[in-house]
């Protein structure tokens, strides 16, 4: 098959799983009751009675229907960025999809940056510790990465708070870290804040991300303590993907360093660290690439935790809030979004195993 | 006469010695590993100081939250006491506090690790339960069940576990038998897809093919033939996985989902002593979770060694 027909293929294989999770959120929302459903769209300020008011909340909901037809009103209200509205105390109020387009960048820097530090250390990293099975840096590894694995994420990252957190410990030389919020609130003029920073919310403009709005309005003293706010958060995700990127490393390395294309590489008189790079690591890197979508979704699970360990404004902070304060919009925005984040990422996990291995196409 | 006393005695010897003369290898194997053994004996000792603090509770003191409450060690300060070794064994891990109450830590701990290590291990069960029986039924029936069971799956991995397993506490009501329901309804998945994937390779060998030849019904075929040989995979999986169950029970106590701050529970007690991490006080966030983490790295350990001995193409 051509790669060009293998994508076409997989993009179409979408469709089924987005109506799925879709068809998940919607049983979501429809197991309470639909004077629930109807509440988030009423607005007592108004001058159109409340009666009324229902009556066009319900034709615009499709609720007077069917379940399975007001399924697909569902997806029309999706499609059309009607997502409901969200009431969360000291969070956030408004409209879903707003609130996700405010808090979804934070929570993406974090992943964003966790995830290019993991591979940064666990490419090399694997590498060594794979080409040196059974040896004493391989008994090591394999420590770190069960600590890894069995390390509770929200412990881990208290750990860091009170071994690197600024003001924790008191006289610790190392703790200089922040250990909440994604920046400096004292940076900040609250009497008269800069126009691009929404104070009441704790969000910036244009990119919602404080490190490079920071950056784009020069305010480098900001930028720096959000940079700073990002290490012990980005620490405690890396670890725990660094973990599982480095066993399936090592057991891919291990795997492809007894077949016999190697032995024949090695016949011919290669050099052992293009043997290494060549032959092993690039054909133990696949079963990696599998479970990199696993990883990516046990990262964004720990996000949630994380999140709020270090009262980090951010998608998995919104979620956990949707459910504290009972928004029924909130939790359904949330669970799509990040099942839209996983489902982009195991397509693009896809198409790359089938542009590095090509046997996969068949 | 002798002779044939002699052959049926043979006979049953080979009757019995498979299986026994297997379990001996697999175990000696099992133990032969360091790790493994390690993990196996960590995690014999957790659950029968659970056990003891089950059956005896007197014994360790005190096991719940309420009755700890009661309990006011001293005034002298307005911070938890440090672990100290002069006062006894209960204060070993010092104390930790709620509002004005302080409490030590170390039998709250104890009585927290049965709590924990009980709802895990019925999550794990049941969830591996359902998925069992779901996927290798599925897997021989077949067909459109098979369709269905396969796209509901596919649903529930398109979800971080940690989301789905929200939505659904936000759904069933925030009590804590509710997030029991809640990881249960999360788990199965992976075990109906385990369970199914192995059925449908046992489902082609020819002792399969054998037993319907034999005039063996299909359920009858499931249950002895099947059935058995799905169980290995999902025994090495299931022990995995009370560690991960372990942390992400403790992370959703932590984050508050059930609303009764009383439960004796670990990831309730680190939360609990989060309050004073900003004046210094670390023993009750860090204490707790060493505990947490021995047992985790422990199940892991022995997790891995089980896979190593009883997934035959592992064996070299």
């Amino acid at each position: 098959m051509e790669f060009k027909y293998f994508v076409i293929r997989r993009l179409l294989l979408i469709i089924p799983t987005f109506l799925g999770l879709v068809l998940l959120v919607f049983l979501i929302m429809r197991s309470f009751p639909t004077a629930q459903l109807v509440a988030a769209y009423i607005n007592r300020k108004l001058a159109i009675p409340v009666s009324v008011q229902i009556q066009m909340a319900k034709a615009q909901l499709g609720l007077d229907y069917p379940v399975p037809v007001q399924y697909f009103y569902y997806i029309g209200a999706l499609f059309r960025g009607d997502w409901g509205t969200m009431n969360l105390q000291n969070y956030y109020t408004g409209p879903v999809l707003q609130g996700i387009a405010y808090f979804f960048p934070n929570t993406i820097q974090l992943a964003i940056f966790a995830t290019i530090l993991s591979v940064l250390i666990a490419l090399p990293l694997g590498t060594y510790i794979g080409s040196r099975p059974n040896s004493v840096s391989d008994q090591a590894g394999r420590i770190f990465s069960l600590t890894g694995y069995a390390m509770p994420a929200f412990w881990l990252g208290l750990l860091l708070q009170i071994g690197l957190g600024r003001g924790v410990i008191s006289g610790n030389p190392v703790g200089v870290f922040p250990i909440s919020f994604p920046y400096s609130v004292n940076l900040i003029n609250f009497l008269n804040p800069p126009a691009w920073i929404n104070t009441s919310l704790g969000i910036s403009y244009p990119t919602h991300i404080m490190l490079f709005d920071a950056l784009i309005h020069g305010d480098f003293p900001l930028a720096f303590s959000a940079l700073m706010h990002l290490v012990l958060p980005v620490l405690t995700l890396t670890y725990g993907i660094l973990a599982g990127l480095l066993r399936f490393i090592r057991a891919g390395m291990v795997d492809s360093s007894n077949q016999e294309y190697v032995k024949t590489a090695r016949s011919k008189g290669v050099p052992e660290k293009v043997i290494i790079k060549r032959h092993i690591r690039k054909n133990g890197l696949i079963p990696t690439l599998t479970v990199v979508g696993l990883l990516f979704a046990s990262l964004l699970g720990g996000v949630v935790l994380i999140e709020d360990v270090f009262n980090y404004k951010g998608l998995g902070l919104l979620a956990l809030n949707s459910v504290l304060d009972s928004s029924i919009y909130g939790v359904a925005g949330t669970t799509l979004v990040f099942g839209l984040i996983l489902m982009v990422t195991n397509l693009v996990v896809d198409i790359l195993y089938a542009l590095y291995d090509p046997r996969i196409r068949y | 006469m002798a002779e044939i006393q002699v052959t049926k005695q043979f006979q049953r010897e080979v009757k019995r010695r498979p299986k026994v003369e297997d379990f001996k290898n697999t175990a000696k194997l099992f133990f032969k590993n360091k790790f493994a053994f390690a993990g196996f004996v960590i995690t014999v000792i957790y659950f029968l100081l659970a056990l003891l603090d089950e059956v005896y509770p007197s014994y360790l003191g005190v096991s719940s939250y309420s009755s700890l409450l009661s309990f006011q060690v001293s005034y002298s300060s307005v911070l938890p006491l440090p672990p100290t070794f002069d006062k006894g064994w209960w204060y070993y891990m010092g104390t930790t506090q709620l509002g004005s109450y302080k409490f030590a830590l170390f039998p709250s701990v104890l009585g927290a690790l049965k709590f924990d290590m009980g709802y895990s291990l019925i999550i794990v069960l049941a969830g591996a339960a359902i998925g069992v029986i779901l996927g290798t039924f599925s897997a021989t029936y077949g067909k459109y069940l098979d369709e269905v069971l396969m796209r509901v799956t596919d649903v529930f991995f398109s979800l971080p576990y940690l989301i789905i397993a929200l939505a659904f506490i936000f759904i069933l009501g925030r009590y804590l038998i509710y997030v029991v329901y809640a990881l249960i309804i999360v788990w199965w998945p992976i075990y109906a897809r385990l369970a199914r994937g192995q059925s449908l390779y046992v489902k082609s060998t020819k002792f399969v093919e054998a037993a319907y030849a034999a005039g063996s019904s299909r359920i009858r075929t499931v249950f002895s033939h099947i059935l058995p040989n799905v169980l290995s995979p999902v025994f090495i999986q299931l022990s995995l996985d009370i560690g991960s169950i372990v942390q992400i029970f403790a992370a959703l106590d932590y984050l508050g989902v059930s609303v009764s701050p009383y439960i004796d529970e670990l990831g309730n007690i680190i939360s609990l002593g989060q309050t004073y991490l900003s004046v210094g006080v670390w023993w009750p966030i860090v204490l707790p979770g060493i505990f947490l983490l021995i047992f985790t790295v422990s199940v892991n350990m022995m997790g891995d060694g089980l896979r190593d001995v009883l997934d035959p193409r592992l064996r070299r």
